[in-house]
């Protein structure tokens, strides 16, 4: 697939009045020239949620191999996509970009409120998250364990979506 | 509760787009160097502090920069160019309507009370930062030269817990009074150090005297122009809804229509006549760009289709109209949903650089008609001078030419080639 960059439509505005952030599946108006011009399917009509926030990233070591994610693949990251309990995201790490589990310790699995990050803005109610949060591999390693919020808390920089894999 | 307008742009834009693939760049000093490493084009606030200036060679910072931890990038033109489209097509969903005024800022029209309005201001900078990881500042006024002002106050005091990168001339019009009657006039939009220093001849030095300034006086003694800049520091929206201006970084055409365009075939028509008016612009200033970004909007809010924006590279840093224009339709055709009636589009080139590369001279060349005989006249040329003597651009030189752009501080092009994606640890 190309770039998800500003080339393909994506699906929706995820910001602006009126949008609906979490409703990632979201036809936008259908607009019947589209089809008509573009022919087949389009993959970054299907990937891509919305082309402003949405990034390709490659993969480098084998750590989160368990969830099918291994090295050389390309992630689908979206950056407008509020991080959850058990998110893949992709998390800032001594100033390095690392592809970690999410789990958000004190909070219920499914229920779980958006994580609060300075950084990043997501999460609306920073009283409402949980105080400390941890990245999980899945290759046995500790989990790192960090605040929710403040200067040496979470940083997300996106939530992986797709995993691309060449077989 | 008549419409405001904001100005909304990207602190540092090259710096921020750099750091925002490249974490480790937080905390440090980065400058980003212009076309072949010559000189700071863009500084991190850390560079600023350290008494970097804009312009500075770069062969006079390297022997300090390692004691400094000064870390410098070469000017990636794909990047800035596709993380510029996509702020602009962002951003154009939040406003009535949107004009591109350069690679990093816009002037939006926002609708609502003054509460609503610097409320969006918030929201704003929240979801650029959010989805592109870039910092914005908002200036908000009834005007253009305020929205700019306004602005200019939210750069500027980072610090203060009120502004938080978004100000208001209406939310807070004792603060604008008081700093209105110490700025000086060179601090609004449009005015610079000679008229600045001509006002001063006539006794106007800070922005509150040349608001108080008659304006038909302003027109006698100076320009149309200025008049207009008055009358926009009293509230008068007056600045033409027109875009056609070139800056050190990027010349813009774009324009209103006089109806809405809704289909492709009328499209490819504005973005040959837009494309066409930027490269003679260009020309005119004697520079080549590396980079063509199309915009088109709706004239108000409706939905993911109200804005679109694509920067697309050019095959090399060129003039040249036709190359220009071809790709300014191609990058158009790409995004455009037909259907939607667009009321405005643009054309804006970046990455320029002088002209008069030796690619240059070669473009007569390129041209797509098939019956010049090229080869022949080639063929003939090489048989008398050797095999190295002519050829199509860069193909016939004999040795590298020394136009081949340095960069040797270059990021990937991680939003626009996919073998330079970032990479992410496992």
């Amino acid at each position: 697939m190309s770039i998800p960059a500003p080339g393909a439509r994506g699906r929706g505005p995820t910001s602006g009045p009126g949008a609906q952030p979490q409703t990632p599946r979201a036809h936008g108006f259908p607009s019947p020239a589209r089809d008509y011009l573009d022919g087949g399917l389009d993959l970054n009509r299907e990937l891509v949620r919305d082309r402003t926030s949405t990034f390709l990233m490659r993969v480098a070591g084998s750590a989160m191999a368990a969830s099918g994610i291994h090295d050389g693949d390309e992630l689908v990251v979206d950056r407008a996509v509020t991080p959850r309990h058990g998110s893949v995201v992709v998390a800032v790490l001594d100033g390095e970009l690392v592809v970690r589990r999410l789990r958000l310790e004190d909070a219920v699995p499914g229920r779980a409120e958006g994580v609060p990050s300075p950084v990043t803005g997501h999460g609306a109610r920073s009283a409402a998250g949980p105080a400390t949060v941890a990245l999980e591999s899945d290759d046995g390693a500790a989990p790192v364990v960090l605040p929710a919020s403040g200067p040496e808390g979470l940083r997300v920089w996106g939530v992986a979506t797709y995993c691309l894999h060449r077989l | 509760m008549s419409e405001a307008m904001a100005l909304v742009d990207v602190n540092n834009f090259y710096v921020s787009c750099e750091r925002a693939f490249d974490p480790g760049l937080e905390g440090r000093p980065v400058v980003v160097l212009s076309n072949n490493d010559g000189c700071v084009v863009a500084r991190s606030p850390e560079a600023k502090a350290l008494g970097v200036k804009t312009g500075t060679p770069w062969f006079q910072l390297a022997p300090q920069a390692g004691a400094w931890g000064l870390v410098a990038r070469s000017s990636n033109y794909e990047l800035y160019g596709d993380m510029s489209a996509r702020v602009m097509e962002l951003l154009g969903r939040w406003g009535t309507w949107q004009q591109v005024y350069s690679i990093d800022e816009c002037f939006l029209g926002l609708a609502g009370t003054p509460e609503q309005v610097v409320g969006a201001g918030r929201r704003i900078r929240q979801a650029v930062q959010r989805h592109l990881g870039l910092p914005v500042c908002v200036g908000i006024a009834p005007t253009k030269t305020l929205a700019k002002f306004a602005n200019h106050v939210a750069k500027n005091n980072p610090g203060d817990v009120r502004i938080r990168g978004v100000f208001s001339v209406a939310e807070r019009p004792r603060a604008v009074e008081a700093l209105m009657s110490r700025l000086p006039v060179t601090e609004v939009w449009g005015v610079g150090r000679r008229t600045g220093e001509k006002l001063d001849r006539l006794g106007i030095r800070t922005i509150a005297e040349l608001k108080a300034a008659d304006p038909a006086w302003i027109r006698s003694r100076f320009s149309v122009v200025l008049e207009r800049t008055v009358l926009e520091l009293g509230g008068t929206a007056c600045v033409p809804d027109v875009d056609e201006h070139a800056g050190p970084a990027q010349v813009i055409f774009s324009r209103s229509f006089s109806r809405p365009v809704s289909t492709a075939a009328e499209m490819d028509d504005v973005m040959n006549v837009y494309a066409q008016r930027a490269a003679a612009r260009l020309a005119v200033q004697g520079q080549q760009a590396r980079m063509v970004t199309v915009t088109a909007g709706t004239s108000r809010f409706s939905g993911p289709d109200g804005s679109v924006s694509r920067a697309v590279a050019l095959p090399r840093a060129t003039a040249d109209p036709i190359t220009i224009t071809r790709s300014a339709v191609a990058a158009m055709r790409s995004v455009l949903t037909a259907g939607v009636p667009y009321t405005r589009a643009g054309v804006m080139l970046t990455g320029l650089e002088p002209a008069g590369s030796a690619q240059d001279m070669l473009e007569g060349f390129g041209g797509p008609e098939p019956d010049r005989h090229l080869e022949e006249v080639l063929e003939r040329v090489r048989g008398r001078f050797g095999a190295a003597s002519i050829g199509l651009g860069r193909g016939g030189l004999a040795e590298q030419g020394s136009w081949t752009m340095r960069r040797e501080f270059a990021s990937p092009q991680y939003t626009t080639r996919f073998a330079d994606l970032p990479v992410v640890r496992a």
